[in-house]
Formats: structure tokens, sequence, C-alpha cells
């Protein structure tokens, strides 16, 4: 999978093609990150296969729906933890995010581990997103944000727009 | 007597902080780039060390998360507790008359003749070149007769 652009969250249930043998097969329910529909839908029979003797070609998605993100409008810390093949082994993580819903952390999640670790989306599995309560959270770049009237200036800012205009006269501001 | 004076120092640097505009909760900015450039907003919440979620109601800034690098501090702030909800933050705002206020401030003066500089028209060009030829010839003049009093 390419985690291009903000990973959504779908629910995807499958079943097994209904046999003689097996007429009401056991549908499955999956919570799946991914950037569309037709990308969710393959992460789901890629899980299925590994846990349940099911796939694809023996198989039928029943539904693939977007669960939207709850109160979008609220910063919580997410809890993320995920199991990833590094190029020597394969390793289980435990990382926090602070976002305003479970997709942005996620996407987060996937930029700062191919950023720091190389790791690629398709190895990296997502086991449980969690929303953690502040005295819960054991990351410091996440706790030193539920300081009580955290604040904090901005002493040296740093003019990024280089090009406009690319040629002056005049020395950059850094207060602003 | 020397510790005396040392302290008294101390208070008064302390008194008068070094830096007066904060990222706060609370804290009015203004959006300098992106979708509501050109707005005032207050912040809720701070998300991370790039990121704040800030509420403008009584300017026209739905709840979003910025970047810091879009904003500009301004001396202005309100008493909102941590991620309160908009109508809390627009009955502050509005008890503050947060407004008006920034009106008085000099970047909304210095944003204001920005936006009038680039609405001008061709003429309104011209009238300012005259008078600004006008103005620096008289200014010249003056400061060669003083020279050259002197």
């Amino acid at each position: 999978m390419r985690a291009s652009g903000k990973l959504r969250l779908y629910i995807v249930i499958g079943r097994k093609v209904p046999t003689e043998k097996e007429p009401k097969p056991v549908p499955y329910r999956m919570r799946i990150f991914a950037t569309d529909t037709v990308t969710a839908k393959s992460r789901f029979w890629y899980f299925i296969r590994q846990l349940k003797k099911m796939k694809k070609g023996s198989g039928e998605i029943v539904s693939c729906k977007r669960l939207y993100p709850k109160k979008p409008l609220t910063v919580k810390n997410y809890g993320v933890w995920i199991r990833y093949d590094s190029r020597s082994g394969t390793h289980n993580m435990y990382k926090e995010y602070r976002d305003l819903t479970e997709e942005g952390a996620v996407t987060q999640l996937y930029r700062e581990m191919g950023a720091r670790h190389r790791a690629r989306a398709t190895s990296i599995q997502v086991i449980k997103v969690e929303v953690v309560p502040d005295a819960k959270c054991r990351r410091p770049h996440v706790t030193q944000f539920h300081a009580k009237d955290l604040k904090f200036p901005l002493p040296h800012r740093i003019n990024r727009s280089l090009h406009s205009p690319r040629f002056t006269t005049t020395r950059p501001l850094t207060t602003f | 007597l020397q510790h005396y004076f040392i302290q008294s120092n101390l208070r008064v640097f302390l008194s008068k902080m070094l830096y007066q505009r904060f990222i706060e909760v609370g804290r009015v900015c203004y959006i300098r780039i992106g979708d509501h450039s050109g707005k005032i907003c207050t912040i809720v919440d701070l998300v991370d060390q790039k990121h704040l979620l800030v509420d403008g109601p009584t300017s026209g800034v739905p709840r979003c998360v910025v970047r810091l690098n879009q904003l500009a501090v301004t001396d202005l702030k309100v008493k909102i507790p941590r991620g309160c909800k908009t109508k809390k933050v627009r009955t502050e705002l509005t008890k503050e008359d947060i407004n008006t206020k920034f009106l008085a401030t000099g970047l909304s003066k210095k944003a204001e003749a920005k936006k009038a500089k680039a609405n001008l028209g061709d003429f309104d060009r011209f009238k300012l070149r005259v008078s600004k030829t006008a103005t620096n010839r008289k200014i010249r003049s003056l400061t060669r007769q003083l020279k050259k009093s002197s």
C-alpha cells in the first residue's frame, strides 16, 4: 500500500462466499486505515488471510464504509500500537501522537515510521489506535503539551518564502 | 548594599519580560497566509510544536488547525479555558470587543495600508507618485539649505 495523502478509517466487513456446505458463513469486521476504499478492501483481505482461512477468491466484501472522525475539533492524545518489519526482523512498537482524529494520528505514524525507521507502508501493521488520557501518556513529546497554562514565545522566526521576492535589499525580519 | 542593588535589578527585569507575546490559549492571532488570511482568530488549544487549534467566530474563521507559520501574534488576549467550545469563545470575544481593539493595532493598520496600495488604480498610482516627488523635493531642498547654513 502507498500511504499517500491523509489516511481514512474504513470499516470493512467480509465473509466467505456462501456454499452448500456453509450456507451462513461468519462475517468478520475490521477497522482498516487506508487512502481509499480499494486499498481498504485489499488490506482487509491481507489481514483476514493471516487470521482466518479466507481468501479474496473465495470470499466477498459485505460492506466497506468510511468511519467518520469522532469530535474532530478537540485535540486528543492517540496511542498507536504497531507491528512492523525492519530490515533484520519484525518488532512491536507503541507510539503516541497529538492530533484531532485517529486518521490524522495514523497518517502521522506512517510518516514518522518512514522517516525514522525507513519503514514502508506495506511493512507496517496498525494493531490498535486508542485515545489516551493525559495522565496515561508516556512519551515526553506529548506530555510536554499537558502542562497547565502552557505558553511559549516565538523568539526567532524564520522567513521561509525565499522566492517572493527572490531578490531584495532588505534583511529578513525575525519578529512577525 | 550591592546585594540589594542586584536584587532590585532582577525584580525590574522579571517584571518587564523579554518576551511579551506568547503562543497560549486565548491569544488573538492574525492569519497572514493560508485559507483565512487577513482575518483574526483565537488560539483554543495547542496540538503540537507547529500546529494550533484556532477559532474565530466573530471574524469568520471556522474552528480549524493552522500552522504556527501562518500566524502573526498580536498583543490581545482573552481568558478562555483550554479546548472550550466555539460559543464560549464567541461570548468572550464580544465581551472584550476584540474586533475593534484589533483595528487599533499597528498590524491591522499596516495590513489595511497594504491592501489599499494593492487596490490602487492607475490614476491613483500617478497621484501617489506626484505627491511623493513633491514631498521629497521639499525635503531635499530643506536639507540642502540647512547644510549650507551650518
